[in-house]
């Protein structure tokens, strides 16, 4: 009798354990993935908004048009939802595709880059100045309410983040409602940035490949400029150098453009097409002679590789045919 | 007769040789993107090799098959990854923790690869995500 009692109580006991266990692994499920780490990320400052950012109130289903016109305007590109509208509206699917919305940030002279798809990369760019447009499912996954909306501030201590977002110009959510509806995207987020300015949250690599295709759109001296502030960051970069190289020899720099490219050949001394551009600098600058060995030692360090080969042995030809 | 042939002859020559030397000049200058495509897409192969050189490992592998998993499956998963997925991988694999965590961390990181793989099929229209 008095053992079952003891019994019982044990298994009361146990119970209770377990039931406040089951409590605390709820409520640790509240919070989302990704937010611990973002207000515990000791770098950023605990509190940014960017209060001046423009507010364009969405007409129905345009939330793209309207997210992209805030975030240009942000960064100083005049530009409304209205005349977004024909560009990333595609009113079969009342919404706007993700790609077009990178792509329109770049016709009208904005650089447009991804971002990690992490909350502190988020908190990152806003803290150094720039809004990022990201794309939420507000619904389920299996009701899916796609959304576009600007991000402009956050507060780690309350937890909070605010957005433009649709007729809301100051939206707030707990950085876990927004982690839990931006994850539906893949975290998919990106910056437009005013070329000359950097995002602050992305590599190397992902910035060239940006610039890569900002470059196809761009003014020269826009793409100039791009190179140039990516460049003075990464200074050593292979893609970047090129880069910079090549947008100052469309500039008709061809000092700026010289300059780079030997510096390429110092830091990446297996790279033929450095040799390359930089021998046809040379030409340009009526360097023959110098051209015709920078061509040739490219043409050694081109290996295996035919395509590079054939652009060596042409630029060769022109070198030699140029001193006739 | 013959004349108007031979000078129509010498023309197209003429004129195919000039187009192919204008072609040439525009192509002197190699261009920023084959080169980005070059060294970038180098580091995709580079993720790609990292994460099957990981999956090759004799602790994976039982691991895999424990959960019925086939590894050369996995494997030609990971050849199907685009540059930009291996690389989430490939970090994600350096973020996981040393040591006996490594092999869970790698079976996870699987299962999310299948879960997109999953999810591929409703990515037959890449872009047809319609946005409110």
């Amino acid at each position: 009798m008095h053992l079952t009692f003891i019994h019982l109580t044990l298994i009361k006991a146990s119970l209770r354990r377990v039931s406040l266990l089951a409590f605390l692994c709820l409520l640790n499920a509240c919070a989302a993935t990704g937010v611990r780490e973002a207000t515990h990320n000791m770098q950023l400052p605990r509190h940014a908004e960017l209060t001046s950012t423009p507010f364009f109130p969405q007409a129905q289903y345009q939330c793209g048009p309207a997210a992209l016109a805030t975030a240009l305007s942000a960064a100083n590109i005049q530009v409304t939802p209205d005349q977004l509208t024909p560009e990333v509206y595609m009113p079969s699917r009342q919404g706007s595709l993700q790609i077009e919305m990178m792509a329109a940030a770049r016709r009208h002279g904005a650089v447009s880059v991804k971002i990690p798809p992490q909350l502190d990369a988020v908190m990152q760019e806003v803290a150094a100045g720039n809004v990022v447009v990201v794309m939420q499912n507000l619904g389920f996954s299996w009701v899916p309410s796609w959304h576009y909306a600007v991000v402009v501030g956050y507060d780690l201590d309350k937890e909070l983040l605010w957005l433009r977002s649709g007729t809301y110009e100051r939206f707030e959510m707990s950085l876990s409602a927004f982690q839990r509806t931006w994850a539906r995207s893949e975290h998919w987020a990106f910056v437009a940035l005013p070329p000359g300015k950097l995002p602050a949250s992305v590599s190397a690599d992902e910035v060239a490949k940006a610039l890569v295709a900002y470059e196809k759109n761009a003014s020269v001296a826009a793409r100039k400029q791009a190179y140039q502030a990516a460049v003075s960051e990464w200074p050593d970069h292979q893609v970047l150098l090129m880069g910079l190289g090549n947008a100052a020899y469309a500039a008709n720099d061809l000092p700026l453009a010289a300059v780079t490219f030997q510096h390429m050949i110092e830091v990446h001394p297996a790279s033929a097409a450095a040799y390359n551009n930089l021998a046809n600098v040379l030409l340009a600058q009526k360097h023959i002679a110098q051209a015709e060995t920078v061509a040739e030692k490219g043409l050694t360090v081109a290996g295996d590789d035919e395509n590079l080969k054939s652009q060596l042995a042409q630029t060769l030809v022109e070198i030699r045919q140029s001193q006739k | 007769m013959i004349m108007a042939k031979r000078f129509l002859s010498a023309f197209l020559a003429a004129s195919l040789l000039f187009t192919g030397s204008m072609q040439a000049v525009q192509a002197a200058m190699i261009g920023t993107e084959q080169v980005a495509e070059s060294t970038i897409s180098a580091k995709g192969a580079q993720d790609r090799a990292k994460i099957v050189d990981m999956l090759s490992r004799d602790e994976v592998q039982s691991e895999l098959v424990k959960r019925g998993i086939d590894p050369v499956e996995a494997k030609s998963r990971v050849a199907a990854l685009t540059d930009d997925e291996a690389s989430n991988m490939a970090s994600q694999l350096d973020k996981a923790p040393a040591g006996g965590g490594i092999i869970g961390a790698i079976v996870l990181v699987f299962f999310v690869l299948l879960l997109t793989d999953i999810l591929g099929f409703t990515k037959i229209f890449p872009f047809t995500r319609s946005v409110r």
